[in-house]
């Protein structure tokens, strides 16, 4: 990470969102806008003052889940990269109800600004990395049998990672939410909302299989005489020592059940967890202090749209669609728009290097050349024929054709004068063909599948 | 009219046109699989279902083609 | 139009020969109009294969060549540099899928062979309107963006920066490291995730 924010050649635009992409391989126009920090980054030295100061100090962390608690100004968490801290403005009382500013007045270098407004830079780049990872599948709205989320000490993967943390709300000592008591008994359910068509999504999330065997096997390592239960429709372990791995979580004495949890409910201050043992083929009901829940990965928040914008697909699922899954996994169908990571599909740590660093070879070939040669396939204008009518403009969808003015040179009696014709841009054009349907005059053709070409495959098929 | 599918030796005439990018492909991986069909099936690869101008299913038609299958 | 064509049907080992009877759509490729040669041939895409084709180019001053093979989507490529290497504009070769959409989709061999012969002289027509295409160039601005600065965009970015190249990464969040800065230990090393 501090890797990434120091090396010479990399400019951090954080805090800050795409909003346009235009242009094509070798040469796109981004807008970004950069939200309001309320905070001069560039006077600002991290120094923590006006979070210590900041009166409003019970938000609850965003960072942790709502189990920590956090400042209006502050880091995202305590080892943020950059270092400098930004006001939430939904909850400054100053920027909420001008009373306040007490980080004005305690900042050593007066960088806050109240005053800051979102700025939107334009940036020139010749190839795109999406590397916009996942969300949490939300199980709360989907899972009634696990509480919908009323029972506070249900929790996901993701939020048993920030009580595991040596920086999260709990020190790395693993309490639970609802009374902060140290759990014995911790059960984990897997596939939540992972291949389960009815609630959840078909695909499998790939990495919650090995991450619910190191949460087992934390619990185990971690917490004296307790048990961890791991409820699973399959365990899938393919990847380098990752067998081994769970192997490593069976002999600390993780229990595996293999069954769907079908209900919870809570019984005292302990839930109690219903389902079938499938391999001996009886109902089984497991009592538990805390139950992790191994919930999907879905697309970020967002994703979707931003495709749409830089101009490739998604999958069923909202997933970025890869080329081709198995000969261009990392490119799209936007040239020079790269995939890396989550954003394609569920994957774990190494898989989502790998990607990212199969990505970034496709960046250096493309950066490595001086010129583009681009695809000749492209749609053509016969200026003689075009009236100019602009129909074909709105229905191409990479915006390749505008109406420009075009000189003719006169004669019988009139003299030169200008008309609209629509001109292609050759390298904004994908070859599609969606424009010829749309022209009255046969005046746009298609080179390598002209009118004349499909014409005579008809007719030769037909013969 | 009525058409005699089960006429001995009738065999249909269809033409699929066929999106480069995804129904093209798609038969591609029918023939990966080796998913069997139908022998008259003729495919013209277009670069885009977009690409298809009305004029040519008209014309397919005009010249005997018993089906048009337009996939993209 | 007096073009000269040249016809190459593939056999693809017994891929395409074992259904498709590939002599047959050979001989039947000389019947059409514009088709002055044509041959078969076990793998078209090897490297005798092309020098078929390139030698066939140059010695029968052939205008067009239509390869009949895998899909297009397959080896498209490879039989434009072929016929580039005989001498004509690579966009003067048309390709035509006698595998993956006839000898691997049907049994009968008589019927794969005729919709081959259909598929042939659907490939003749086009080719003899081909024309040839010029590949342009654009210039390329050697920078890139990265959306996202979690493991994934900080990998890429990295990558990138140390092949010598500028990159910006855009963050939605005002720290970068995305949901890996919330986890503990990862497997299967167990070592910190930040």
């Amino acid at each position: 990470m501090v890797a990434a924010a120091q090396h010479p050649n990399i400019e951090l635009m954080t805090y800050s969102e795409v909003t346009d992409v235009k242009g094509f391989i070798g040469n796109f126009k981004v807008t970004v806008k950069q939200k309001p920090k309320y905070v001069d980054w560039e006077l600002c030295t991290g120094c923590g003052t006006c979070m210590e100061k900041c009166p409003t100090k019970k938000i609850p962390d965003e960072f942790d889940f709502g189990m920590g608690q956090r400042t209006a100004i502050h880091l995202v968490y305590p080892q943020a990269v950059p270092g400098k801290p930004y006001i939430d403005a939904a909850h400054c009382t100053k920027l909420t109800s001008g009373k306040c500013g007490i980080c004005e007045k305690v900042c050593p270098t007066d960088s806050i600004r109240f005053n800051d407004i979102p700025v939107f830079k334009e940036l020139e780049v010749g190839a795109i990395v999406m590397a916009t990872g996942y969300d949490q599948f939300d199980w709360k709205s989907a899972y009634g049998e696990y509480g919908y989320g009323k029972y506070p000490d249900v929790i996901s993967g993701l939020e048993f990672e920030r009580l595991l943390s040596a920086g999260g709300p709990t020190g790395g000592q693993i309490k639970r939410p609802s009374d902060g008591r140290e759990p014995k008994n911790v059960a984990f359910i897997k596939c939540v909302g992972s291949r389960d068509d009815t609630k959840g999504k078909s695909y499998c999330s790939r990495a919650c299989c090995m991450y619910t065997a190191k949460h087992a096997y934390q619990v185990k390592t971690k917490i004296e005489d307790s048990e961890a239960y791991v409820f699973y429709m399959d365990v899938r372990t393919a990847g380098k020592s990752y067998e081994e791995f769970y192997q490593r979580a069976l002999n600390a004495g993780a229990k595996y059940i293999r069954g769907r949890v079908s209900k919870i409910y809570p019984r005292g201050d302990k839930l109690i967890l219903k389902s079938e043992e499938t391999l001996l083929g009886m109902p089984i009901e497991v009592e538990a202090d805390l139950v992790v829940l191994a919930s999907a990965m879905v697309p970020a928040a967002g994703a979707v749209e931003l495709a749409k914008m830089v101009g490739f697909s998604v999958d069923k699922d909202g997933w970025f669609q890869e080329a081709h899954p198995k000969l261009q996994p990392v490119e799209t169908f936007a040239a020079g728009v790269y995939l890396a990571g989550t954003c394609q599909g569920p994957k774990d740590i190494p898989d989502t290097v790998a990607q990212a660093s199969g990505a970034a070879v496709k960046v250096l070939g493309l950066l490595s050349k001086t010129e583009l040669a681009t695809e000749p396939m492209v749609s053509e204008v016969d200026v003689t024929k075009c009236s100019g009518c602009g129909l074909c403009v709105p229905i191409c969808p990479y915006s390749a054709i505008s109406l420009q003015e075009y000189r003719e040179r006169g004669g019988h009696g009139h003299g030169p004068f200008t008309r609209q014709v629509a001109e292609i841009n050759s390298s904004l054009c994908q070859g599609c063909g969606a424009c010829l349907p749309a022209c009255r005059t046969l005046a746009l053709n298609l080179k390598g599948f002209t009118n004349d070409q499909l014409a005579a495959e008809v007719d030769a098929l037909c013969l | 009219m009525s058409i005699e599918t089960n006429a001995a030796g009738w065999e249909p005439k269809i033409i699929v046109f066929a999106c480069n990018w995804c129904s093209y492909a798609a038969a591609d991986l029918a023939g990966l699989n080796h998913l069997e069909y139908g022998a008259d099936v003729r495919i013209i690869r277009t670069p885009c279902s977009g690409r298809m101008d009305p004029m040519l299913i008209l014309r397919a038609f005009n010249r005997g083609v018993d089906g048009v299958l337009l996939s993209g | 139009m007096k073009k000269r064509v040249g016809v190459f049907v593939c056999e693809c080992g017994t891929n395409i020969a074992a259904t498709v009877d590939t002599v047959q759509v050979a001989e039947f490729a000389k019947t059409l109009p514009g088709v002055v040669y044509s041959t078969n041939y076990k793998y078209m895409c090897s490297d005798p294969g092309q020098d078929l084709i390139r030698k066939a180019i140059e010695e029968q001053k052939l205008e067009q060549v239509v390869v009949a093979s895998c899909s297009p989507r397959m080896h498209e490529h490879t039989f434009r540099k072929a016929a580039a290497a005989g001498g004509l504009n690579p966009y003067m070769m048309e390709m035509v899928n006698i595998r993956e959409q006839d000898s691997w989709v049907h049994h009968d061999k008589d019927q794969a062979t005729t919709k081959a012969k259909s598929l042939v002289r659907m490939a003749v027509a086009k080719a003899l309107r081909n024309k040839p295409l010029q590949v342009s160039t654009v210039p390329i601005t050697k920078k890139a963006l990265v959306i996202g600065g979690g493991i994934a965009g900080m990998q890429a970015a990295l990558d990138i920066a140390e092949g010598g190249h500028q990159v910006i990464i855009v963050e939605r969040e005002a720290s970068i490291g995305g949901k890996m800065t919330q986890l503990d230990k990862t497997f299967p090393t167990m070592d910190c995730a930040a």
